[in-house]
């Protein structure tokens, strides 16, 4: 999923200090399961905020929604009737979410309050870690399963580097060499020999693209 | 607020440091306590409002956002009993409990509350255990607990204007 | 006089060859670099320059391998692919070969987490494996990648690294022998304290016929003190520094530290002549250039031959 993190509650803060009504909406899933923006993410945000008017004495009044998914036009068209009331929402949905709800209801200022960071697995109960980023061009078969780009710090292609150590990387040592579990999971099903020839440079053009990618699927457009 | 009775002669308002007495939500886990329903039933006849608890079926299914919806409905100061270290009935529910405690604890921190108004009480071996004895042990040591800045009358800031 | 790569010619020679780093100034300063420079001169058959190692901006190696050059040295220029796309990566090694600079050393280099510009975007468009792979090609089938042909292909000679103390430690062989499928002529290792691990890790080399097809330098370090070593050890990554290393450290008073880490130094290469395979040494003395001569000397691998 892609992950977010909630921004300090100072910053938050900040940005809403103007308003009066304010709509918080959450978002029903890869920040739910982050637990960064999902209901429970709405309602405790939502708490702390009503608090911190209450006690400043500041009139300030939070209300909670969340939807299905903050980037699907067809779930964000359930604010329609609800945003007018509000001068302010603050998006508990990621990068993609809040720039939605912003291009369906120009006229409301929406914020964002989480940090969109990356696209993970949960490792375990509130553990998330990153294994993917996107480069377009999906060669896992080739690396054991193990994403040299993402899990590798210097994105080898050929690696080791010499600085593993144990299992893991020199660069912070609580995190796995992505080369030491591909070189390891190769040699224990007897498939080394995958790593003989020289991995070629990459063609990062599908990760970088030309401004923001694109994918149009016409089978799939009304 | 305590006060004004009948026949009182009017004196002008003084500026005083009475304040309200302290509100108590108290959250614990039933397992203590098998006749909680009843053991709670004196002191909330005593303190009405001031006291409201909330038995769990183990402490581990507390949630931040129980502790936060009650500071916000008029706590002063929140509570957690758990059973002693090493003795839940689930294993790892209190230590679950902590941790959860410790995340509502920064998240007040965060809006500038004290964090110490939540707060995780062990239950202490052995037992037996009331929930009665146990609330009114908590309430006596919080005796001179200042009251929550939500629950303090503010004088209403000056209308914002929007930049 | 046409630029020529000394340590081909010493290697080719069949003599025992003598490389060593030389660390950049953090400044605009060209003297720091030529008083490096002529510490050396007269030592080494080659000086390499190290390429703003562990992330931290110094006078850039290229610039660096040129004063050296300049002062009479053949220098070897260290380019790692942490800081330059292929496109400047391919531009300044036309660069270097014009400069005449004969011999590049390709890395990764260390992550930019470690140095004083932590913040900067790591660039790591292709890795050090595939830019050996990249100069063989430019050199010796004048293209650059994708295909289109060089006016004038670069002269260069062409140099890796390889540290056998690294894990997976099954693997490290291997990873030695793609390095040389992919065009490396010669390897300097990473530092060896670990003797007999190191013999164990040619025999591995041997077993894959390697040490015939590359020129393999091993890597020594002068250690300065116990906590030098210690500190080494503990932080440095692919470090192996056994325990009776470090006692033998302890084993003198603090003022011999110095003059025993020397002795270390220059036993370790009296070990690695003896050992088949290896071809040379690389003496690695940060900040510490002028022990180079000593070591040299210490080792009897003086004087220089003399090669054509």
């Amino acid at each position: 999923m892609i992950t977010a993190e909630r921004k300090p509650l100072p910053e938050i803060k900040e940005s809403i200090t103007p308003y009066k009504k304010v709509l918080i909406v959450g978002c029903g899933t890869c920040v739910a399961e982050c637990a960064s923006g999902g209901e429970k993410e709405v309602a405790l945000l939502a708490s702390a905020l009503r608090m911190d008017a209450k006690k400043e004495g500041r009139d300030v009044e939070v209300h909670e929604i969340t939807l299905d998914r903050q980037c699907v036009y067809e779930f964000i068209d359930q604010l329609a009737d609800l945003v007018d009331q509000y001068e302010v929402v603050l998006s508990l949905g990621c990068g993609a979410g809040v720039q939605a709800v912003a291009e369906v209801f120009p006229k409301i200022h929406v914020i964002p309050a989480l940090n969109t960071t990356f696209i993970a697995q949960t490792k375990e109960a509130g553990v998330w870690i990153e294994n993917c980023r996107g480069c377009g061009d999906c060669r896992l078969d080739q690396f054991a399963d193990v994403c040299p780009i993402t899990r590798c710090a210097k994105s080898l292609f050929n690696g080791p580097c010499g600085g593993s150590k144990g299992g893991y990387c020199e660069v912070d040592p609580e995190t796995p060499c992505a080369w030491h579990l591909i070189v390891t999971r190769l040699e224990e099903s007897g498939r080394l020999q995958k790593l003989t020839p020289l991995y070629p440079p990459a063609d990062w053009s599908k990760k970088e693209g030309k401004g923001p990618r694109k994918i149009v699927r016409e089978d799939q457009r009304h | 607020m305590s006060g004004a009775s009948i026949g009182r002669p009017f004196f002008p308002r003084v500026m005083t440091t009475k304040q309200r007495a302290p509100h108590f939500a108290i959250f614990f886990c039933q397992q203590l306590d098998p006749n909680q329903d009843v053991n709670r039933r004196a002191l909330e006849k005593e303190l009405g409002s001031r006291i409201r608890f909330f038995p769990l079926p183990c402490s581990g299914r507390i949630e931040a956002l129980h502790l936060m919806r009650a500071l916000e409905a008029g706590a002063d100061k929140v509570y957690l009993v758990t059973c002693p270290v090493g003795a839940c009935r689930y294993r790892e529910g209190n230590i679950r409990a902590k941790k959860r405690v410790e995340f509502a604890q920064k998240l007040i921190q965060e809006i500038g509350l004290e964090p110490e108004r939540f707060e995780l009480v062990n239950a202490s071996l052995p037992g037996p255990f009331s929930v009665d004895a146990m609330a009114r042990e908590l309430i006596n040591k919080a005796g001179g607990l200042a009251p929550s800045p939500l629950n303090v009358k503010k004088p209403k800031e000056a209308a914002h204007n929007t930049p | 006089m046409k630029p020529e790569s000394r340590l081909k010619k010493v290697l080719a020679a069949g003599q025992f060859a003598v490389t060593a780093e030389c660390g950049p100034p953090k400044g605009a300063d060209p003297e720091a670099i030529r008083r490096k420079g002529n510490l050396l001169k007269g030592f080494v058959d080659s000086a390499n320059v190290t390429d703003n190692q562990t992330g931290v901006v110094r006078l850039s190696s290229l610039a660096s391998c040129v004063i050296l050059r300049e002062e009479g040295l053949d220098p070897v220029l260290q380019m790692v692919t942490r800081d330059r796309n292929r496109i400047a990566l391919q531009s300044d090694v036309l660069g270097a070969s014009v400069l005449g600079i004969r011999n590049i050393l390709c890395l990764s280099g260390d992550h930019q987490s470690f140095g004083n510009q932590p913040e900067a975007k790591g660039v790591f468009d292709i890795d050090s494996t595939q830019f050996i792979r990249l100069v063989r090609q430019m050199r010796d089938e004048g293209t650059i990648l994708g295909g289109d042909k060089l006016t004038l292909p670069p002269e260069l000679f062409i140099g890796a690294v390889e540290n056998p103390f690294a894990d997976p430690r099954s693997y490290r062989a291997r990873r030695l022998e793609k390095k040389v499928k992919a065009g490396a002529e010669f390897i300097q290792t990473q530092c060896i304290y670990n003797l007999p691990y190191f013999k164990e890790w040619m025999e591995q080399v041997r077993d894959l016929g390697v040490h015939d097809r590359v020129s393999i330098l091993g890597g020594v370090t002068p250690l300065k003190s116990v906590k030098m070593a210690e500190y080494m050890a503990k932080n440095v990554a692919g470090m192996d520094i056994p325990e009776e290393v470090i006692d033998r450290l302890k084993g003198v008073p603090s003022g011999e530290q110095k003059k025993e880490g020397l002795k270390i130094c220059i036993e370790t290469i009296q070990q690695l002549r003896e050992i088949k395979g290896i071809r040379g040494v690389h003496i690695m003395a940060i900040e510490w250039e002028e022990a180079v001569a000593q070591i040299v000397e210490g080792a009897r691998l003086l004087p220089r031959p003399f090669v054509q």
